[in-house]
């Protein structure tokens, strides 16, 4: 079961399967462009984190007539997109206190 | 490299290599053209990195399905919880059922103090128990021990194979 809060790899992939369904390579690059070349998954670390997710029911294959074995695009489900939405919020809210907090230091 | 790749893939567990070793080598082969036009520096830290990602994720993967294999009971060998409740209850009318039985016996009178009271009786009781206690406990341990013969004998893993050949 993923825990909050998510590892930076887990978010990371969330964040990229959240606009469209994705293949592993794909997310792999998406991975690498979002951190700017700060986080480079392994596919035994992607995957890893995929069979977790696809456990957890946060992320699912798509069926594609056409795919083969190689090529499986995943999406994100209803409760991955939920999950996403509430650690977004979660972090957000971090933020705003950090930066208050921050401010008030040097105040 | 590939090959090498290949063969460390066979680290994983069976079940995750059916799911995933085809997607995982595509995908390798994908990174690794592109490492290749990088130069030998971004070949070396690509090698790096897919190795040690691979032998991680191979540990973790073997560490997350040990507790499963070795305490969880199978779905065939499970009974409800009200079984459970139901056995406590059935447990503790008996225990009460004795108490009484003792307290009836101590408020009779001795009527006939020659025969004397019926003590015999009421002591072959708990022994039955014990016998009865005994018995499904030796049962449940014999049972215990076949699935552990069977499980250690990898006669499981056949059902495993043959799902994967379909």
């Amino acid at each position: 079961m993923e825990a909050f809060p998510l590892t930076e790899p887990v978010l990371l992939i969330l964040l990229s399967l959240a606009g469209h369904p994705r293949h592993g390579y794909s997310i792999l690059k998406d991975v690498e462009q979002m951190s700017d070349g700060r986080v480079v998954l392994s596919t035994g670390t992607l995957y890893g984190a995929l069979r977790r997710l696809l456990d957890d029911n946060w992320i699912e294959r798509l069926e594609q007539k056409n795919s083969s074995r190689g090529r499986q695009a995943y999406r994100l489900t209803s409760r991955g997109r939920k999950n996403l939405q509430f650690e977004v919020s979660r972090l957000k809210h971090l933020t705003r206190l950090a930066s208050l907090r921050a401010v008030t230091k040097e105040a | 490299m590939f090959t090498l790749y290949r063969f460390l893939l066979h680290f994983y567990p069976m079940a995750y290599r059916g799911c995933f070793s085809d997607e995982m080598a595509a995908v390798f082969q994908e990174v690794q053209l592109e490492a290749a036009k990088k130069g030998l520096a971004a070949q070396f830290r690509f090698f790096v990195r897919e190795t040690t990602g691979l032998l991680l994720g191979a540990l973790q993967e073997h560490l997350r399905e040990f507790p499963m294999r070795r305490f969880a009971m199978r779905t065939e060998f499970r009974f409800p919880k009200s079984t459970a409740v139901l056995m406590m209850i059935i447990l503790a009318g008996v225990v009460l059922a004795i108490d009484k039985g003792k307290a009836i016996q101590a408020s009779l009178p001795a009527v006939n103090p020659s025969i004397g009271p019926i003590q015999p009786a009421q002591h072959t009781f708990l022994p039955v128990i014990a016998i009865v206690f005994l018995f499904f406990y030796a049962a449940g341990l014999i049972g215990w021990a076949i699935l552990f013969a069977l499980h250690r004998s990898g006669t499981h893993r056949l059902a495993e194979l043959a799902s994967e050949q379909k």
